[in-house]
């Protein structure tokens, strides 16, 4: 019967109701959408730092890193590759050389890192065949190609075929410097990696540097990215002397973006909350104090304290399952069409590519979120009508029944 | 005849810290089983206040209040709560049911409260609804119903229970002459009937003359109490 009660009140200020019910659904609808949308940008920034440069987990001389000298390489790196790939969970491992030089036009020079790559390889682990967009991948059998990137070469003002010199240092010391062609130009979605990198053949690098079976880097992709920990933790064990890093440790910002938008969708969140707690405050605050003489008259024919309170609480709560349902659902349904068919940030990604976010975003979110968020509304409506409903009990009924 | 209802030196003072106000000053009175009682006396002189005392909705500032040999001024809120739902039917001047119910639920609610089963319950209210003279208006919400209607829902919502006494503040005075009538007749007939006692204030002259006893207030004090054959 309370029940039964308390559904029918909510029903009796429709406009009301309507009004919380709306906003607990466009409350929850926008903390859904809010979510996956940065959920989406997430993964798209991580899919795509791994896709174009990191790959999932990486070996190198443990100095490398931080001195990024052409002289802490790798030796046999061939053999190491082909070991790595025996590894269980490993999909594809690619082998590069990296050295920091110049790249010099008839324009001018600029510093660049040279990343001397297995062209079949790199093709399968970071897909970057895909990623020219003029002229042609290495493979045509030319003396020393280079692939730039196209905003480089627009800068360098280079075209396909036109010369380059690339200047760096041997594994010797010396300096050398050698004439590249550019059969290709590259495109990513980040734009500062495209201002810094150019591609050519290891075996050409390797050449000129002097060291025929060595290189940097191992960068290989794994099956299941669930047991990320587990393969490093065996790779380790297989290169004691080498520093063995995931794609986290690799790219510390990957982490740190991941939890700062983590933390920032949560304010929003609480924010979010925060302003239906204080609407439904204000409601049912409206609906106990209109109802003052009909509660009195209640209290007075025999309602215990506690019955009033639980009727005033299960309104709200009625409120908080009407619409926070209804929020999920049409949450859900943005985020699924979105979710396969993007939303294009072109409009606004010319900033956004320089922090290597791809023009189109796909939000998406995992089904505990909403589950999360239903809980969230619940409780929210629950606070939100303690005060009403305690309000309401502390009527006396007597004076609750006089007052006109 | 046994006395249902046994105040004796009740006073009521209002706001006894900033401006006293005395509504009731030293009142006793007693009440027996099946007694059809009319509290009378000029606006201001402590009906409301006396029956609301009577009712455990107020309470006294000196006096004891018995009501089926209980003194309620020794209860706590809870328990004062719970006898009200047994010993006591209200039937105010406005306000009476719930909205969103149908006249049925109305009668209904106060027996659930109380846990009644459901075969119970719509036995007495089918009983009760035929006693006020609504069987037909069962399923009707209380904007569906006239003033004098609802008035009488209330009566039955308030005899749901099966309370001691009914106390009635101006159960009439939003009601015009014929919805007036009607509704005495009806308690006149219950009174007789099922010898179940009321006790009403009024100001109507109306209601004055059908009322077996007449109790007047003047200044929260008792100056007349007739009793008389109508
Ligand atoms: N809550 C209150 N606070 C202060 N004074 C009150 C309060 N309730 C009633 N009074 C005063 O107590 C006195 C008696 O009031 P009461 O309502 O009992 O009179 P009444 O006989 O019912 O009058 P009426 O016929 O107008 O309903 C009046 O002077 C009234 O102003
Ligand atoms: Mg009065």
């Amino acid at each position: 019967m309370l029940f039964k009660v308390s559904w029918r009140n909510i029903w009796r200020n429709r406009t009301r109701s309507f009004v919380v019910i709306g906003a607990i659904v466009v409350g929850v609808w926008a903390v859904i959408f809010m979510i996956a949308f940065t959920m989406g940008i997430v993964e798209s920034y991580v899919s795509s730092a791994i896709e174009n440069d990191i790959s999932h987990i990486q070996v190198h001389h443990p100095k490398f890193k931080d001195e990024k000298e052409v002289k802490f390489y790798l030796n046999d790196i061939g053999t190491l590759v082909s070991n790595v790939e025996q590894q269980a969970n490993v999909k594809v491992a690619t082998q590069r050389t990296l050295s920091n030089g110049m790249l010099s036009t008839s324009k001018g020079a600029r510093g660049v890192q040279i990343r001397g790559i297995d062209p079949t390889k790199e093709a399968v682990v970071t897909k970057f065949d895909k990623k020219v967009i003029e002229g042609d991948y290495f493979g045509k059998a030319k003396k020393n190609p280079i692939i730039i990137s196209k905003r480089l070469a627009d800068k360098m003002k280079v075209k396909i075929r036109s010369k380059v010199v690339v200047t760096f240092q041997t594994l010797e010391g010396d300096i050398t410097t050698a004439a590249f062609r550019v059969v290709g130009l590259y495109r990513t979605q980040n734009s500062t990696f495209d201002d810094m990198n150019i591609y050519v053949q290891q075996t050409d690098l390797n050449r000129l540097l002097g060291g025929e079976s060595i290189g940097h880097e191992i960068a290989m992709l794994i099956e299941d990215t669930e047991q990320l920990e587990s393969t490093q933790a065996a790779l380790k064990a297989m290169f004691p002397k080498q520093l063995v890093e995931n794609y986290r440790e690799i790219s510390p910002d990957v982490n740190l973006y991941e939890t700062q938008i983590q933390m920032s969708t949560t304010i929003i969140m609480v924010i979010v909350m925060l302003a239906l707690v204080f609407g439904i405050i204000n409601t049912m605050l409206m609906a106990v104090l209109e109802r003052v003489r009909e509660l009195g008259m209640l209290m007075a024919v025999g309602m215990r304290r506690l019955q009033v309170f639980s009727m005033i609480m299960l309104e709200t709560i009625f409120l908080g399952l009407i619409g926070a349902p209804i929020g999920l659902l049409v949450g859900y349904l943005t985020v699924v069409y979105f979710g396969k068919n993007g939303i294009n940030l072109s409009a606004y990604s010319s900033g956004m590519q320089k922090f290597g976010i791809e023009e189109i975003v796909y939000p998406a979110l995992e089904s505990g979120v909403y589950f999360q968020l239903a809980a969230a509304v619940v409780i929210t409506a629950i606070l939100g009508a303690l005060y009403p409903a305690w309000k309401a009990i502390r009527l006396k009924p007597v004076e609750a029944i006089h007052k006109i | 005849m046994k006395n249902v209802i046994s105040v004796s030196g009740i006073t009521k003072t209002y706001n006894p810290k900033t401006i006293p106000v005395h509504a009731l000053q030293g009142v006793d009175l007693e009440i027996e089983q099946g007694e059809f009682t009319a509290l009378v006396g000029p606006s201001g002189s402590g009906k409301t206040t006396l029956l609301n005392i009577i009712g455990g909705l107020d309470e006294a500032t000196e006096g004891t209040v018995i009501i089926n040999d209980q003194d309620i001024t020794k209860l706590s809120d809870g328990q004062l709560i719970q006898f009200r739902k047994e010993h006591i039917g209200f039937v105010f001047q406005a306000y009476n049911l719930i909205p969103v119910l149908t006249a049925k639920e109305n009668v209904e609610f106060v027996m659930l409260l109380q846990g009644r089963s459901q075969a119970e319950r719509n036995k007495r209210v089918n009983e009760l609804m035929a006693a006020v003279g609504l069987s037909d208006k069962m399923n009707n919400r209380p904007s569906q119903l006239s003033g004098g209607q609802q008035q009488r829902v209330a009566v039955a919502r308030a005899l749901a229970p099966k309370p001691t006494f009914i106390l009635a503040d101006e159960p009439t005075a939003n009601l015009d002459s014929k919805s007036t009538a009607n509704l005495l007749d009806m308690m006149a007939e219950l009174n007789k009937q099922e010898n179940i006692t009321f006790v009403f204030s009024t100001h109507d002259q109306r209601v004055i003359d059908r009322a077996r006893r007449v109790v007047t207030l003047e200044d929260g004090k008792i100056v007349s109490d007739d009793h008389r054959d109508v």
